[in-house]
């Protein structure tokens, strides 16, 4: 298995613009690309099997000011996952979607839009709300966003100092 | 002829889960379907971003009820897979019989809620008190029902409780005389045969356009792609089952494959009993210290499962602290669950519409999380 | 591959009509419930005899479902809170993580699972023995060895093998980086030990900061409370250890070392950053410290970081009063000292060494001088035995030689005069200072160990460190514990031995200090010199009769106010030894309290 791997590993070292790889486990590794290639790179590795998303998401790098895409592949074939990543902006968000190459990409790039606030350009429906009601702050993922001051703002607290001890309604503390 | 709107859940017999569809229909034909999820969401995702790894177990389970333990697993495995540490041996098939077990559980459910959206309730009544059995066992090995809480980073919470296996094995017993009555009573049914021979289709080309996975996708493909094969985690790899397959995916085919692959799990189950290692540790330290200062390395990972509905991954990213940096999960319903009830619930029958749900396999909580 | 349909498969359900329900009667469940499972996660039930209110449950809570609630019944002692565990069941998650971690194996969980109510706050509980509903013999999920999530081997600390007898080098080794890390990881925070700390020193916060990896703010933590970590991360008392709460199941954290790990391996220049971050402004007040031991120069730090002007008076060549010249050098060596004593004099604090007040200035004097005056004289002498021949020329006290010995190794002083076969009296720390340092100077001299040891107090009940005891013994200690000096026995003016007796028992009925002997049990230790180590007592000859008449002395120590102020003489404040009796520790945190209360004393005067 990891000599498959390896091959693959050779192979889309060779084809692509490969910033920087990763063995993660003896099934699974990631390679950094460029945002301009990822287009190409999402292409090639469905051409060599990578036929399933399984997930695009997206982490808040807020010390480097950045945000990654993570784009996750499954050959089920040679049961291998690929890890794509790339860096965007982070003060202002904005890709181009894949939906062109995975169509499943749709509604993950709608929700990688409501909890980071990217935008995917070529998919409109993305900019639509999908999860969050009536959202009213900063997209929730983000890492300067902290949900006990959200909820402390939204709810009210437990206002009372009754504690029961053993039998209930018996000694009141 | 006007387009009437209809909503589908999320307060709805047909639907599992508060869900809902916006549908959109000419006569009783779906024209247009909007899917509506949003009514589970408890930003799961945030909220593990500030527990502890430890403090994390109590909350994941509760991102799918039916089957809670497929998130302890991939939780617990891509912590494993970041710490670098191995796990003792018997562990794993510790592991290996929880989540078959709770494969059971889900998969006989799943079999009796066929009996919702076609009206047979006494399929559903059975399926349930069937799966209580499970939960009985469940509860005597965990300590509680439902959420778990046993497969933790580093191989399992405790030690079986004696006895234990041979329970098992008188309800893998009960089991095998009790299940083929669903099909007497479920499958053979010819009202229900009719409703899902040839109906509800899922072509090849469909699969792999939403991603779909699990009974779906090799329903479909007649490719044994199930994630237990072609990428064993526990030990899966030192145990015999079969993979059901087909090459015409109709929703009496996916619910066949359901029904064959609860035999393949007591087959596992089985297996499982005989080879486990009777003696030994079943947990290690994934870090020094105690568990309010476990630190995992450094890195991401992604860590998937086979589950009852197919590829369950978490996306886990750690700075080396506490806490983890970034968490993703991914439902193995998502693809079916958004694009694909947007796209191809289209031009069926609405009375077919929770049909559609139960059998490609959407589960609404892990859609939300 | 699909199942054919049959109109008649669905009637063999039919025979079911007949058969008993598997289901439980809706009465059954809240009269007769069914009965968990033996490990069932219910509700919980905490022992509050064992508890010991540190609250680690409340941290690992995934929910915040736990909150401390003090309990005024409960009163507060070393290594206890009166504090216990509140569950809002509005929140609890049954995960049993509170279980797993619960330090002192009071929390557990019940076979309980059915609670009904109206009253939306009786879901809001603390549990005791009892449960919820007084079950207590239903007892359901417990910790065990495998679902444990405490860490509670401490990370052994490397000690120089015996060969170090062969000289001064310091024994204990201390932490490496990877050490002291994993070491930090596994405190949980609970802050006991900061109640039980005399310095109050904050104990969890520099554990948490190693634990960072951030040196530079453990030491800003240590110098709030305590100006001499060198000194305290080698050789203190650790009274914080024995309340550490990890200890009532394993074993505690080594706070000392930890402690020592910040010290020494923080870069000089975060160092002293941090500890010259607190000085602030110069104010307008002078003080006049008297003794530069532990008590004088925390108070002389604390004055300084308050802007106050601080003057030290110091008999000795050196500053540091024990530190300096009790303390033996394999347990604290010079470095770490100078260490301490060099950052304090850095603040701006100003020593006047080799002036003994009393004798070349007055307190009088500093009362003219100063705004006010510290008292940190500590005891400096030691207290004399009276037996038979106590009175002989080669009779020797513990501290003139432990100064000496430092002195010797310093350079300013020749080798105390020891002798080949030797006997120290005394079981304390002190009198193995004593016999250990013996010992070294034996071998330097005669190639040779001879060194025995007299005490009252045997084995278990030995006042010593039980590792002084152990590596005593391992470098060649003859001790004989237990047996109490009766004479020195002098021939031809010399000294031939010390005859001793099996002791009975230590005190008498009223637990006064009153031993009785096996007289049949008896025999003389050789040795031509004897070193006596059982106590020491301060010296007042710098405080007038008139002042004396002004303050109270109960058994050396005197008597003061908050703050270490002294009642009828406002302007004294005074500290340590001469205050709470012989500890380091003791005397950095009055030090650190009298700063406060001269602070306090000379707004008030100002205003």
């Amino acid at each position: 298995m990891m000599n498959s791997m390896n091959n693959i590993m050779k192979q889309v070292d060779d084809v692509l613009n490969v910033l920087n790889k990763e063995v993660i486990s003896n099934r699974q590794f990631a390679i950094d690309i460029n945002k301009g290639d990822v287009h190409q790179a999402l292409t090639y590795l469905k051409s060599i099997g990578f036929t399933q998303l399984s997930i695009i998401t997206c982490v808040d790098l807020i010390a480097d000011n950045k945000f990654q895409l993570i784009y996750i592949l499954n050959n089920w074939e040679l049961g291998l996952f690929v890890i794509v990543r790339t860096d965007i902006d982070r003060d202002n968000p904005s890709y181009v979607t894949v939906v062109n190459i995975f169509p499943g990409a749709k509604y993950y790039e709608r929700e990688v839009h409501e909890f980071f606030g990217v935008t995917f350009e070529g998919n409109d429906s993305s900019f639509k709300p999908l999860l969050l009601e009536i959202w009213d702050d900063i997209p929730p993922l983000r890492k300067d966003f902290d949900p006990q001051v959200y909820s402390d703002r939204k709810f009210e607290k437990r206002d009372s100092d009754k504690i029961y001890r053993s039998k209930i309604g018996g000694v009141k503390l | 002829m006007k387009e009437v709107k209809l909503f589908l859940g999320p307060q709805h017999p047909g639907m599992h889960g508060n869900y809902s569809v916006q549908m959109y229909v000419d006569g009783d034909i779906v024209k247009k379907a909007r899917p509506t999820p949003g009514f589970l969401h408890r930003g799961f995702e945030k909220l593990m971003e500030r527990r502890l790894w430890m403090g994390n177990l109590a909350l994941i389970p509760r991102i799918c009820v039916v089957e809670p333990d497929i998130n302890e697993m991939v939780y617990a495995q891509g912590i494993e897979m970041l710490a670098k540490v191995e796990i003792p041996e018997k562990a794993h098939w510790i592991r290996m019989m929880i989540l078959e077990m709770a494969r059971l559980a889900i998969h006989i459910m799943g079999l009796g809620g066929i009996g919702g959206p076609t009206g047979l309730y006494t399929l559903t009544y059975w399926a349930i008190a069937q799966r209580d059995l499970i939960l009985d066992l469940f509860e005597e090995i965990t300590g509680a029902r439902v959420y778990h809480m046993y497969i933790v980073p580093g191989g399992v919470r405790k030690q079986l409780p004696d006895g234990i296996l041979e329970k098992l094995s008188e309800l893998l017993d009960e089991l095998e005389v009790k299940i083929p009555e669903y099909r007497e009573l479920g499958l053979k049914h010819p009202i229900i045969h009719k409703r899902l021979k040839d109906n509800i289709m899922l072509p090849e080309d469909v699969v792999w356009e939403v991603g779909i996975t699990g009974i779906g996708m090799r329903s479909a493909t007649n490719k044994e792609y199930d994630l237990r094969k072609v990428q064993p985690y526990a030990r899966y790899d030192q145990v015999e089952f079969d993979v059901p397959v087909a090459n015409y995916s109709d929703a009496l085919t996916r619910v066949n494959i359901k029904y064959k692959e609860i035999f393949q799990s007591i087959r596992i189950l089985r297996q499982v009993i005989e080879k486990m290692p009777k003696e030994g540790e079943v947990r290690t330290k994934i870090s020094t210290g105690s568990a309010l200062r476990w630190k995992v390395p450094a890195g991401m990972v992604y860590s998937a499962i086979e589950s009852s509905r197919g590829e369950y991954g978490y996306f886990i990213v750690s700075d080396g602290k506490e806490m983890p940096y970034r968490i993703a999960v991914r439902g193995a319903s998502y693809p079916q669950g958004l694009l694909g009830i947007e796209k191809y619930l289209v031009d069926c029958r609405i009375d077919d519409a929770s049909l559609w749900m139960d059998t490609m396999g959407v589960c609404s909580p892990e859609i939300d999380r | 591959m699909n199942e054919r349909k049959s109109f008649f498969a669905p009637v063999k359900a039919w025979k079911y009509l007949l058969k008993k329900p598997v289901t439980i009667k809706k009465e059954d469940v809240f009269d007769n419930p069914r009965e968990a499972s033996d490990q069932y996660r219910g509700f919980h039930q905490n022992d509050w005899d064992k508890c010991i209110g540190c609250g680690t449950c409340a941290s690992i809570c995934p929910t915040n479902a736990i909150s401390m609630v003090e309990i005024a019944s409960l009163k507060i002692e070393d290594g206890k809170k009166n504090e216990r565990p509140a569950l809002d069941y509005g929140r609890c998650s049954f995960c049993a993580l509170c279980v797993d971690i619960c330090v002192s194996d009071s929390l557990k969980m019940t076979k309980e699972y059915v609670h009904l109510s109206k009253d939306i706050d009786s879901f809001y509980f603390i549990p005791d023995i009892n449960g919820i509903h007084n079950t207590q013999e239903k007892q359901g999920y417990v910790r065990d060895e495998t679902s444990e999530l405490l860490d509670l081997e401490r990370v052994k600390m490397a000690h120089e093998d015996v060969s170090r007898k062969n000289s001064f080098i310091e024994i204990v080794k201390g932490y490496s980086m990877e050490m002291a890390l994993a070491e930090s990881a596994r405190c949980v925070e609970c802050g006991i030990c900061t109640a039980t700390c005399p310095a109050h020193m904050n104990i969890p916060e520099y554990i948490r900061s190693i634990y960072e990896n951030d040196l530079k703010g453990a030491v800003t933590h240590l110098y709030k409370t305590n100006p001499l970590s060198n000194v305290c991360g080698r050789i203190c008392t650790h009274l914080c250890e024995g309340a550490c709460s990890l200890a009532v199941r394993g074993e505690a954290i080594s706070i000392r070392w930890l402690k020592r790990y910040i010290v020494d391996n923080t870069p000089i220049e975060d160092y002293e950053e941090a500890v010259l971050s607190f000085v602030t402004e110069p104010v307008n007040g002078k003080v006049g410290i008297v003794g530069s031991g532990p008590s004088g120069l925390s108070a002389a730090y604390y004055l300084r970081t308050l802007g106050y002007e601080v003057d030290v008076y110091e008999k000795r060549a050196i500053p540091g009063g024990v530190i300096s010249y009790g303390g033996p050098e394999y347990r604290l060596p010079e470095a770490s000292v100078q260490k301490d004593i060099g950052m304090i004099k850095k603040t701006g604090v100003n020593f006047i060494t080799n002036t003994k007040v009393g004798t070349d200035i007055t307190l009088e004097q500093l009362k003219e001088k100063y705004d006010a005056v510290f008292l940190g004289i500590g005891f400096s002498l030691s207290r004399p035995l009276n037996i038979p021949g106590s009175d002989h020329k080669n009779v020797e006290y513990a501290i003139p030689l432990l100064a000496e010995t430092r002195d010797y190794l310093r350079g300013s002083s020749k080798m105390p005069d020891v002798h080949e076969k030797v006997v120290v009296i005394g079981g304390g720390n002190v009198a193995f200072d004593v016999a250990r340092t013996l010992l070294r100077l034996q071998i330097e001299k005669y190639g040779k160990v001879n060194v025995a040891m007299a005490s009252l107090e045997n084995r278990d009940i030995l006042p010593a460190d039980l590792e002084e005891l152990e590596e005593g013994e391992e470098e060649g200690i003859i001790g004989s514990f237990g047996y109490g000096p009766e004479e020195i026995v002098v021939e031809n003016n010399k000294i031939v031995g010390l005859k001793v007796n099996k002791v009975i028992s230590i005190f008498d009925e009223d637990k006064r200090f009153n031993p009785k002997y096996d007289k049949t049990d008896s025999y003389v230790i050789e040795a031509t010199q004897v070193y006596i180590s059982t106590g020491q007592m301060p010296e007042y000859d710098m405080i007038t009769d008139d002042m004396k008449e002004k303050m109270e002395i109960v058994r050396g120590k005197i008597i003061t106010g908050e703050y270490g102020q002294v009642e009828n003489l406002p302007w004294l404040f005074a500290g340590g030894d001469i205050v709470r009796g012989p500890d380091i520790i003791n005397g950095v945190a009055n030090g650190h309290d009298s700063a406060y209360g001269i602070d306090l004393y000379l707004q008030s005067k100002n205003k």
